[in-house]
């Protein structure tokens, strides 16, 4: 996978890149929109980070070229803005997903895992553990061919954390996957807590050997 | 303080002054055209007189009177009794010379005449007479009648004629003006701003659409630069926000960190969160103070209400409370900002399961009496009553001991104001809060 990353700030570029590396995707950086430009020209891109806010270039500029180029990449705009009418625009020239600033680097992670699953499609879409089987299409969990009744909150909180096995999902980032970008500021709260509680009960029920690891003070880590 | 429309003004105005002047010829006309005629009937007499003076003169008064007769008089009238000579003797030596206005009857006929009187000494014997010559006035009363008559039919017509003259005049000439205020009326925001010049030959209606043009733009760019800076100042503060968080993100994913080091990371982490919530509180606000947001969009309060619910209700089955729904007020449409309309019910209830701990929490949709209104109550902690003119205000929070901002009422406070939403908040402590939101009819 090769990702393309247009961020002028470059510290954040950099972190974006170490993140993404470590996830074996190949990066380019762009600080500028027009070396942005000659790259999309350039490469074959599958995926193309790109914030709208550039000093040089209207960013969503940049979506159109790479549309006349037939380039097949996927746009994720990133701004800092959070304008409503930049994100309609968007959309409308054909980004497929939108994160507003600051974003976790685990939420950028899931949303292009999201496009990839999406572009690959069936055989990518089942996600198995134990016996379970988990449809990120359908979004539904199956333990052999018996269906678990989960609420969507808790499909959405278990699916983010099988996704990133045996990493540290902390509080904040289950939240701002959950919850999206509301004024949400009940971080302390035990919402999650409650509903992992209930994933847990409800996931015994079928086999107790699924471990969801408790991360004292941050958070929680699903484990194979 | 009654508003007209120049025109009305223009309309009216021109109506009384014509009625006025109407009221003015119509008593005026004919009082001077009869004074006319009469001051003509009295030229007429005098040369009558004259006439006969002449005759008495060169014929003698006897041709006339019977002098040797007791009853010294003579009398002629023609046909129609339209004028009449009489000639008598007087005692009195009274020199009489007056014309007047005087009634005879002639044949059992009372008839209106303008009487010349005039006295004669003939012949030095003492005697005196008295010659009178009337001619008839009825036909200038007459006249004078039909004049009037007259007068105020043909200025009813004319006066009416002219008054639709001007009002079309007038109305020509405002067309320019209709335009210039027209233009300001569809313009709810700088950018919507017609700057097609109204077409006119009245220099004051270009100065003043050229006026209107120039301060348009200022006011445009003004607003521009005020857009521009706000969003700049989020870039500029959300963007190291950004770096600073995937820094730390990096960090801890090194997964190499002792686990104290790793919460501490974390609990920056939410400081980090808590600093973009405020960025983002306060970029809104001043969103809607610069009047950002379109207003224009249909939106259904149930559907806004249910969906705040879909994101929400696991907060309140969390804390095993129990919701009681009730939205019963039908066709509950406005035009508004469904974005905004969501926050300022996500705030409200949020804020509800926040303070209650048991009970319930209430969201009703209501139409009283042509007027939509959307109940929110709770059984929670409630607020002090010296408190509640504070909730709303920035930076204070009656509820202390809470980790809240306080910008979440004054950003629900703000989104009301914008859609003219009128809020009211009855209050017990320990008993519950309820909010009342009244939408505009």
């Amino acid at each position: 996978m090769r990702i393309l990353i247009v961020e002028d700030e470059k510290s954040l570029a950099s972190e974006i890149k170490q993140f993404l590396e470590k996830e074996e995707y190949n990066c380019d950086l762009a600080h500028t929109g027009n070396e942005a430009s000659e790259l999309i020209a350039v490469n074959p891109y599958d995926f193309v980070l790109l914030d709208i806010g550039l000093p040089d270039y209207n960013g969503l500029d940049l979506i159109k070229e790479a549309k006349e180029y037939q380039s097949e990449a996927y746009f994720i705009v990133i701004t800092a803005r959070g304008e409503l009418e930049d994100k309609i625009k968007g959309f409308d020239l054909g980004a497929d997903d939108y994160l507003p600033k600051p974003f976790s680097l685990l939420e950028l992670l899931s949303r292009i895992q999201a496009i990839t699953r999406r572009k690959f499609g069936q055989q990518m879409s089942i996600i198995e553990f134990g016996d379970f089987s988990l449809d990120t299409t359908k979004r539904n969990l199956q333990f052999k061919d018996q269906s678990v009744d989960l609420t969507k909150k808790e499909y959405k909180i278990l699916s983010y954390l099988v996704l990133n096995k045996n990493r540290v999902l902390d509080r904040l980032q289950l939240t701002e996957h959950i919850w999206g970008d509301f004024f949400e500021d009940d971080y302390d709260s035990n919402y999650i807590d409650v509903h992992i509680k209930n994933i847990r009960k409800k996931l015994a029920k079928f086999d107790d050997t699924i471990r969801i690891k408790t991360v004292r003070g941050i958070g929680y880590k699903f484990e194979d | 303080m009654i508003k007209l429309k120049l025109k009305s003004k223009l309309a009216i105005f021109n109506a009384f002054s014509k009625a006025l002047i109407i009221t003015v010829l119509v008593l005026l006309i004919p009082w001077l055209v009869s004074n006319i005629s009469i001051h003509e009937t009295d030229q007429i007499l005098i040369q009558k007189l004259d006439q006969v003076s002449a005759l008495i003169d060169s014929l003698g008064i006897e041709t006339f009177i019977d002098i040797d007769a007791e009853f010294q008089s003579f009398g002629s009238y023609n046909i129609l009794k339209e004028e009449f000579i009489s000639i008598e003797q007087i005692a009195s030596d009274t020199l009489i010379d007056v014309i007047e206005f005087s009634q005879r009857i002639i044949e059992e006929e009372i008839v209106d005449y303008r009487v010349l009187s005039y006295s004669i000494n003939e012949n030095e014997n003492e005697n005196n007479y008295l010659i009178e010559i009337g001619k008839s006035i009825s036909t200038i009363y007459l006249f004078e009648h039909n004049l009037k008559r007259f007068t105020f039919i043909f200025l009813i017509i004319v006066i009416s004629l002219t008054f639709i003259l001007d009002l079309s005049v007038i109305q020509y000439l405002l067309i320019p003006f209709g335009k210039i205020v027209k233009k300001l009326k569809l313009t709810n925001h700088p950018s919507s701003f017609n700057y097609t010049s109204v077409k006119t030959s009245t220099s004051d209606f270009a100065y003043l659409d050229e006026t209107i043009h120039s301060l348009m733009r200022k006011i445009e760019l003004a607003f521009n630069d005020e857009r521009d800076y706000i969003s700049n100042v989020s870039h500029e503060l959300l963007t190291p926000v950004s770096i600073i968080q995937s820094k730390l993100d990096n960090i801890l994913y090194e997964n190499n960190l002792p686990e104290n080091e790793m919460i501490k990371i974390f609990e920056s982490k939410k400081t980090l969160r808590r600093l973009t919530n405020l960025v983002r509180t306060l970029l809104m606000m001043s969103r809607i103070e610069n009047e950002e947001y379109i207003l224009s969009e249909e939106v259904n309060i149930n559907n806004t209400i249910q969906n705040v619910i879909n994101e929400i209700e696991d907060k309140i089955s969390v804390k095993e409370l129990e919701l009681k729904l009730e939205l019963n007020a039908n066709d509950f449409i406005i035009n508004g900002n469904e974005n905004l309309l969501f926050t300022l019910f996500y705030n409200f209830i949020n804020n509800a399961i926040r303070y209650t701990d048991k009970g319930h929490i209430k969201v009703e949709s209501i139409k009283n009496n042509n007027q939509f209104v959307v109940k929110i109550s709770d059984t929670g902690i409630g607020i002090q009553d010296d408190k509640i003119p504070l909730i709303f205000s920035r930076y204070k929070n009656s509820n202390d001991k809470k980790d809240s901002y306080g910008l979440g009422l004054a950003l629900s406070k703000k989104i009301c104001n914008y859609h003219k939403i009128d809020i009211e908040v009855i209050s017990k402590v320990n008993q519950g809060s309820t909010f009342i939101l009244r939408f505009p009819e």
